[in-house]
């Protein structure tokens, strides 16, 4: 039952952050994705896969809105987390993501705790970059922060 | 003596580009000066700056990089200090490949409804992205382009390659001819804050791999990615559209900005977006007083 519930959760959380979010709201996630830790908050064992799939679509539609969404091997995040919401449906041990690379249908499969991990880290540290850049960013100019 | 020269050149340039420099620019023109300043020391005398500039080298690595003279070298892109580069860039630029796309970019200008209208003058590639007044934001070239078109009632082109590179391969190639230099302006406070948003973008660091553009072309340009030198910032836009051999083909500035934000790992911009624009148009100001250089062919 509560196995159920937190599904439904996720799903609910996942599609109403995916519709849309202000640019206000993706600030807001941006402090609120400072308090996290990342390593904790996206550990499948210590946590469950259902909250740290929930983690993960409750912070990648800020990463997007802000233009900051993580993409690896052509697969951006947000098909990690479709796709992992899917297996949470289906309650299948693997994800299978349908992407698109160079203009080509691509098809890959991951373990669900794995694909988990990974989405949860980067739609955190997606949003937790933006601030940290906000401190870092002039350190790289030549006569300003950078030194030479 | 090569000291003094060095010296010389970066006074002329900075001096002629300080002369039509508005109280918008005044920010602007100090980065442009430091960065030219920065690329100059470090590849005024590579093996003397090693252990600054060049940590990570090896004995091969420091064989390869050349001393840069002149600040105009810097169109060249890493061309300019990689020897082994420059031998491959200039055996193939014998007998270029974009030669047919410069022919086919006249044909598009002459034949196309508008264009001549829009861009009667085709010696503009220096000019571009512009802060545009009365639209408050900034136009790449082939956002004009297909500003232009759609002007004209007619369908946009793709923004990152086929008939838009093009034609701005006609009009790069007809800037060189008149001998054209990058000419970058900044006329308000609004330009002002797309330049610096532009800037932050620039040095932002972002991605799984949680890089900057920096990190690549301004720190780290000169260092070696596999066999690769990186390019460096200055002089990045003076050669576009290029024939990239890994494209086979002709790409605009939008289509190389997409491919670094693969590389860093995030989610590319779409191409003419605010936020390719105005990071297009901080890049550029950085080469303002460098020669129009395109189109070129890159690795």
């Amino acid at each position: 039952m509560k196995r159920n519930l937190n599904i439904a959760t996720a799903l609910a959380l996942g599609v109403s952050l995916s519709i849309s979010l202000s640019a206000g709201d993706a600030q807001k996630m941006v402090d609120e994705a400072m308090k996290v830790d990342v390593a904790k908050a996206c550990d499948v064992k210590s946590n469950g896969l259902e909250t740290v799939v929930a983690t993960a679509a409750k912070f990648n539609p800020a990463a997007i809105e802000l233009g900051v969404e993580f993409k690896r091997l052509g697969i951006r995040n947000k098909e990690y987390i479709r796709g992992l919401q899917e297996a949470l449906k289906s309650k299948s041990k693997t994800v299978t993501l349908h992407y698109k690379k160079k203009g080509k249908e691509k098809t890959k499969t991951f373990p669900v705790d794995y694909a988990a991990e990974r989405a949860c880290k980067f739609a955190v540290r997606a949003l937790q970059q933006v601030r940290e850049a906000e401190k870092t960013w002039r350190l790289a100019v030549p006569g300003d922060g950078y030194k030479f | 003596m090569i000291a003094k020269a060095v010296k010389a050149t970066v006074a002329v340039m900075i001096g002629g580009v300080l002369l039509n420099a508005g109280s918008f620019d005044v920010q602007a023109e100090k980065d442009r000066q430091a960065l030219v300043k920065y690329f100059m020391k470090k590849f005024s005398d590579p093996v003397k700056n090693r252990g600054q500039f060049f940590p990570y080298a090896t004995e091969e690595d420091m064989k390869n990089i050349m001393p840069v003279k002149k600040v105009e070298d810097f169109r060249l892109g890493s061309y300019a200090f990689s020897k082994v580069g420059r031998s491959q860039y200039e055996e193939i630029n014998e007998m270029p490949p974009y030669e047919d796309d410069i022919d086919a970019g006249e044909e598009l200008y002459n034949g196309t409804k508008g264009i001549k209208e829009c861009f009667p003058d085709p010696a503009i590639a220096g000019e571009y992205p512009k802060f545009d007044e009365k639209q408050g934001k900034v136009v790449t070239l082939s956002v004009a382009i297909n500003d232009c078109l759609k002007a004209h009632g007619q369908k946009p082109w793709k923004l990152t390659k086929g008939k838009i590179a093009d034609l701005e391969a006609f009009f790069a190639a007809k800037s060189k001819e008149a001998g054209k230099k990058v000419h970058i302006t900044i006329p308000s406070k609004a330009a002002a804050e797309a330049y610096e948003r532009g800037k932050k973008a620039y040095y932002a660091q972002r991605g799984y791999l949680k890089l900057s553009c920096a990190n690549c072309h301004v720190q780290g340009s000169g260092n070696r990615v596999r066999r690769e030198y990186l390019s460096p910032l200055l002089g990045a836009t003076t050669h576009f559209p290029v024939y990239r051999l890994k494209w086979q083909g002709l790409g605009t500035l939008e289509r190389r900005i997409k491919g670094c934000e693969k590389n860093q790992g995030e989610n590319p911009h779409k191409p003419g977006s605010q936020w390719v624009s105005e990071i297009l148009y901080f890049m550029a100001y950085m080469s303002n007083g460098l020669p129009v250089d395109g189109p070129d062919i890159r690795k």
